[in-house]
């Protein structure tokens, strides 16, 4: 099981990274490469070039004006544990958490895994269900994507083949916020089966679930019940049914998003 | 083949210059210089067989290529004790019959160093979490378990 | 010495990364194998084409089934030669039909593994798609599409016993059930995959085979045949071995390929199995649908038992063949139950899958699994307690042996006393108590039990035509009072190294350190048989403990005649270096070569028509609880006990750790584990994301307490390797079946996978 042959450009720049994207259709970016090699290894992936970016400067955390922004390279090890992200991104800590086990979170990046778009994926449903938003660079300069019109399908982002996507943005958690990331995975570390991620406040609450379909989907209006009503077993029911009708397709994810949904109610009340 | 690259790291604190392809994991480049001690388990980054310590923090070594680790430092388990002078991680695993094969118990050593190094008291639902990426076939993980928890308190007491 | 928890000799090594694995040998020149493998599960090869492919960079060689056979290759074939069996022999690689997705059919040899795998791509086969054949059931219909048309039908092999008696009994019997029990396809999964690297020895020109194998004498026997060398010009070393589990028991037609391939290109040549290989390329384990029917009475006493089999064997290609497993499960239907007359029919089907043999238990989980299924229903239906109808159904406490009437000669001891202390250990009554309470609070928990008792050590002939029971060790004393203990079993992580030391030492009354014990090499040992069967400590423990009591009291006799008492080393350097005062009828030397058998079994029915595989037993008592999430259909473990009798415990930490490990891969098979195909045959566990064995959260540690019925065999072991994963997957199907009652869920399948029980409780709801 080795990898087909490829050359492995080991960028310094930005800019050589989009220069090197452009100017050869099979050339693809590699981050923190924990979903990259393993394809590699299988041969699944075959790119001719691997335009290596982890000597790229990408991985400052700052809140700037209400919004937390945080470079593609950060890994999910550091998402999980620092401060600000804890005190300001919540949920970004908790899907990070999620992901893997520590030698994988210890490589695997923010960018990474969002721009990967696998639709089991923690990071992207956290993205999705924050209203976040990311920024990329192209030829033509940068451009920010919003969360909602990133996902397009399995794997499939609105992010072009020539653009590397630098940095994500998320808004910064307010006084009221409260977070949860609950998934059921067959095992500690495996890629979940069905994983809800929720951002409740005084004023809103938008939700997102992975796993159900083929890319994250944003079921924030299953949660619509909550707002002005008391958390009471109605509710609760009825937030469930919601989130089993937005899920429909398969039962058991279905059903496993409804029972998460719960769950995930339950840990911000 | 593709044109090698000429990568200088530091392996078990030693400087090495390895020529490689562009397509060789960090797992066969170790191998090759004779350090097959990290073990392929699985070349998918899926049992841990082959982790080692990248900048002091566990990586599968399949998941890395040896050609983007230019000016690293890499431990692997020979780097960490020798059979004359066991590392104490080491002793506690044979204490507690933490090893059988020997396969897995590379990765896991380093895992659990890791692991003692970050939480020198963990208690045993930390451990079977910060070993759960790391399958063992033979052991059962009881053996593991305990020769963590026992080394836990050996680092502590040293 | 024996008994005690010696720490292991082997660990030094393991621990600092210097153990030595098949992949661990590279020498000057080494070449590396890699395998164009079918992508279709049944199809006629119409051509090949590796013009490409030798162009390749870094390519050596391209070989065809046709190139193998110029280089002297000869068919391989089951060698079995009992009724009911189709004749069979293949190819080292397939020639015109393939019948499973990853039936080799081209090697490639090249400078490294990686410029192996580019020229695989670049070979061109023709594939003309015939139909595929998945499921056992279906394949057994008239019409089905056969595998090997010139048989006629896709049964490899069936066999049944006289079904009368037990049809009379079940016929009168007060109840009768009737179920049908699914035993699903995993695998054995040892971390390190399988392979083999061979040289010609250019002064002999005879081969040296390193092979990450179980039975390295064996495997000897199979390449020297299929190369056409005499066995005295092949050598094979297993060396330290990444686990095995019965994955590495059988033959294989890629260890042929790397002798062949080493002679016919004059190179050092390796092939190391990748992952995804080992999962849908070398061997599957169980995959056995039973029917079965049982009669009983008001009290829980079974008075006939019936078991009807399908056994899914893949592609049968596989020396010795996968039918060994389904008739160890026909040899221990009823385990340590007396459940009156027994009969059984056996067919053993072939489908366009993997093929199926060896894994830890080999037979035994199947046939437990059911009967434990089959007593805790009798309890169910009768508002019995399964403790209470365990207790009806076990042995009588006399005679011992119990001589069964299928020919089984069972030294146990009484099953009772030693089912009284699980119970107690694990507080059985206060469970129930828990039971109930957890109930009245909306949560699901259950308790399982498993009374098992295990044939360990058997004699391989019934399986596999020849290679009786029986196990060589060489035993020496050297001039410096030092000890060396060559064996033919081979340790794949059972602590050998360790525990023959023990034997040794304790029978020659030397401290542990001084023994030195070696396995796994045909140079040393004219003939072995390996490791397997829970045979170790019985066959090669009674070797060494044969071969060093013998030196023990030749050593007696000289200190007689040196007089003065003097030490062990002086009277080995007398033996070496004094030969000549020593008195004349005694040979010099300090060396003992025995090959030990203790003669118990029958490995073909004698007059009588009776058979006993097995040279002892071990009875293992386990009761598991769990808390099932009936949302999630997560099972967590609250307790797990298991009391065993493994007669003579050599050291309790290796039999514990051995308990420990075989636990969890008996409940990675009923929680976690599963090998699955689509209706095309095509695999969907070829990698470790789909494939899950059990990792540290998924588990707590199984508590094993000892009891100690020494058996009549030198040294009075009793196997205890595969006990566990034995018991596992019944006591945990247990525990589910009686947390769900309540719910009305049943439980009469080995998959009990989260996303399983979600099924089961959706589709009771």
């Amino acid at each position: 099981m080795k990898p087909p042959p490829f050359e492995l450009l080991l960028a310094t720049s930005v800019a050589e990274v989009v220069g090197a994207l452009a100017a050869d259709d099979g050339a693809k970016v590699l981050a923190g490469g924990q979903s990259l090699v393993p394809l590699l290894a299988l041969r699944l992936a075959r790119p001719t070039v691997l335009v290596d970016v982890n000597g790229l400067d990408l991985a400052g955390i700052e809140v700037v004006d209400g919004e937390v922004r945080i470079g593609a390279l950060v890994r999910h090890r550091r998402l999980e544990r620092d401060a600000t992200v804890r005190a300001s991104a919540p949920l970004l800590a908790q899907a990070a958490a999620l992901v893997g086990h520590p030698a994988i979170r210890h490589r695997g990046t923010l960018g990474g895994s969002i721009a990967h778009a696998d639709p089991v994926a923690e990071l992207p449903a956290a993205l999705l269900a924050l209203g976040g938003s990311v920024v990329v660079e192209g030829p033509d300069g940068r451009r920010t994507i919003r969360a909602n019109q990133l996902f397009e399908g399995f794997l499939t982002t609105s992010i072009s083949p020539d653009e590397l996507l630098v940095e994500v943005r998320v808004p910064a958690a307010g006084p009221s916020t409260r977070t949860a990331f609950c998934e059921w995975a067959p095992r500690v570390g495996d890629f979940a089966v069905a994983g809800v991620a929720l951002v409740l406040d005084d004023s809103s609450v938008r939700a997102a679930v992975c796993g159900v379909a083929t890319r994250p989907v944003d079921i924030s209006d299953a949660f619509a019940p909550l707002m002005g009503a008391p958390l009471s077993d109605a509710v609760v029911a009825e937030v469930a049914a919601r989130v089993r009708a937005a899920c429909a397709g398969d039962d058991d994810r279905a059903e496993l998003a409804a029972l998460l949904a719960v769950r995930a109610l339950r840990e911000v009340a | 083949m593709t044109a090698l690259i000429e990568t200088a790291l530091s392996v078990n604190g030693e400087r090495r210059i390895l020529d490689v392809e562009p397509r060789t994991t960090l797992l066969d480049a170790l191998r090759g210089i004779g350090l097959t001690g990290t073990h392929a388990g699985c070349e998918h980054g899926a049992c841990g067989a082959c982790t080692v310590l990248l900048d002091g923090e566990t990586v599968r070594s399949c998941l890395v290529l040896a050609g983007q680790c230019g000016g690293r430092e890499v431990t692997t388990i020979e780097g960490l004790g020798t059979p004359d002078a066991l590392h104490p991680v080491m002793e506690s695993f044979r204490r507690c019959h933490g090893l059988q094969c020997g396969f897995c118990t590379p990765g896991m050593v380093l895992t659990a160093v890791e692991l003692l190094d970050e939480n020198p008291s963990p208690t045993e639902a930390e451990v079977r979490e910060a070993l759960s990426g790391n399958i063992c076939r033979c052991t059962g993980y009881a053996g593991i378990v305990a020769a963590v928890l026992d080394a836990s308190s050996s680092v502590v007491s040293e | 010495m024996i008994g005690d928890r010696v720490l292991r000799k082997e660990d030094a090594r393991f621990l600092t990364g210097r153990g030595r694995y098949l992949a661990d040998h590279d020498v000057p020149g080494l070449c590396h194998i890699a395998l164009v493998r079918s992508p279709i599960a049944h199809a006629r090869v119409r051509s090949v084409d590796v013009t490409e492919a030798l162009l390749s960079p870094g390519v050596v060689g391209v070989f065809t089934q046709a190139d193998l056979e110029a280089g002297g290759a000869r068919p391989m074939t089951h060698r079995l030669s009992m009724p009911g069996i189709q004749p069979l022999s293949w190819g080292v690689l397939a020639t015109d039909t393939v019948r499973f997705v990853g039936e080799p059919i081209v090697a490639v040899v090249a400078t490294s593994r990686a410029e192996a795998e580019d020229a695989c791509e670049l070979v061109e086969v023709d594939y003309e798609p015939l139909p595929a054949m998945v499921d056992p059931r279906a394949a057994l219909e008239p019409g089905a599409p056969l595998l090997y048309p010139e048989w006629g039908t896709n049964v490899f092999f069936t066999a049944a016993s006289p079904a009368g008696q037990a049809d009379a009994a079940i016929a009168t019997a007060p109840h009768v059930l009737t179920e049908r029990v699914s035993h699903h396809r995993i695998q054995a999964l040892p971390l390190e995959g399988h392979g083999a690297q061979a040289s010609v020895d250019p002064q002999t020109g005879g081969l040296v085979v390193i092979a990450s194998n179980q039975q390295p004498h064996q495997l000897r026997t199979v390449i020297a045949e299929t190369v056409g060398l005499p066995e005295s010009s092949v050598r094979v070393i297993a060396p330290d071995m990444g686990g095995g589990f019965g994955a590495k028991q059988h033959f294989t037609r890629e260890e042929c390929l790397v002798a062949l391939l080493a002679r016919i290109t004059g190179r050092p040549v390796r092939w190391a199995q990748d992952r995804a290989e080992g999962l849908t390329a070398s061997i599957h384990a169980r995959a056995q649908e039973h029917e079965v029917t049982c009669g009983y009475d008001d009290t829980g006493k079974v008075l006939g038992y019936k078991v009807q089999i399908v056994a899914d064997l893949g592609n049968p290609v596989l020396y010795f063949s996968g039918i060994g497993p389904s008739l160890v499960t026909i040899g221990c239907l009823a385990g340590g139950y007396d459940f009156g007359p027994v009969s059984f029919d056996l067919r053993c089907v072939a489908t366009t899958t993997c093929p199926v043999g060896a894994y830890r238990g080999f037979g035994q989980p199947e046939a437990h699994v059911t009967s434990e299924r089959v007593l805790d229903t009798i309890a169910e239906r009768l508002g019995l307690d399964p403790v209470e109808v365990r207790h009806r159904n076990f042995l009588p406490d006399a005679p011992r042996p119990w001589m069964a009437p299928s020919g089984a000669r069972m030294d146990i001891g009484s099953l009772g006393p030693h089912f009284d202390q699980l119970l107690d250990e694990v507080d059985y009554d206060g469970w129930r108590k828990r039971q109930a309470d957890a109930r009245a609070e909306g949560r699901f928990v259950g308790i399982g039990l498993s009374t098992l008792v295990q044939g360990t050590a058997p004699t391989q002939y019934g399986v596999a035509g020849r290679f009786g029971s029986w196990e060589s060790a060489s035993v020496s004393v050297l001039p410096d009072g030092s000890v060396t203990v060559f064996v033919g079993t081979k340790s794949q992580g059972q602590a050998h190294e360790t525990v023959f030391a023990q034997v040794a030492a304790d029978a020659l009354g030397v401290p542990v350190d001084r023994v030195t014990v070696k396995d796994g090499d045909t140079a040393a040992l004219p003939y072995g048989m390996g490791t397997w069967g829970s045979r170790s400590a019985v066959m090669g423990g009674g070797a060494v403990v044969t071969a060093s009591t013998r030196l023990r009291e030749k050593m007696d006799l000289i200190a007689t005649h040196m007089g003065g008492n003097p030490t062990f080393d002086q009277i080995a350097e007398e033996v070496w270096w004094h030969a000549h005062r020593l008195p004349h009828h005694l040979e010099p030397g300090l060396t003992s070569t025995v090959v030990y058998t203790p003669g118990n079994t029958i490995p073909v029915p004698d007059a009588a028509g009776k058979t006993n595989f097995e040279e002892t037993y071990g009875a293992h008592m386990t009761c598991v609880v769990v808390e099932v999430d009936v949302d999630t259909g997560d099972v967590e473990l609250l307790d797990a006990v298991l009391v065993s009798d493994c007669g003579r415990v050599i050291n309790p930490m290796v039999v514990e750790g051995q308990h420990q490990g075989a636990f969890v891969q008996g409940l990675g098979n009923v929680l976690h584990e599963e090998i699955r195909y689509d209706d095309e045959g095509q695999p969907l566990t070829a990698t470790l994301i789909d494939y899950t064995p059990p990792l540290a959260t998924d588990v707590r540690d199984l508590r094993v307490l000892h009891r100690e019925k020494p058996s009549e065999n030198a040294g009075g072991f009793r196997g205890m390797g595969e006990a566990a994963i034995i018991a596992a997957p019944a006591a945990i199907a247990g525990a589910v079946a009686d947390a769900l009652r309540p719910l009305g869920v049943e439980v009469w399948s080995t998959r009990l996978h989260p996303h399983h029980l979600r099924a089961l409780l959706r589709a009771a709801r």
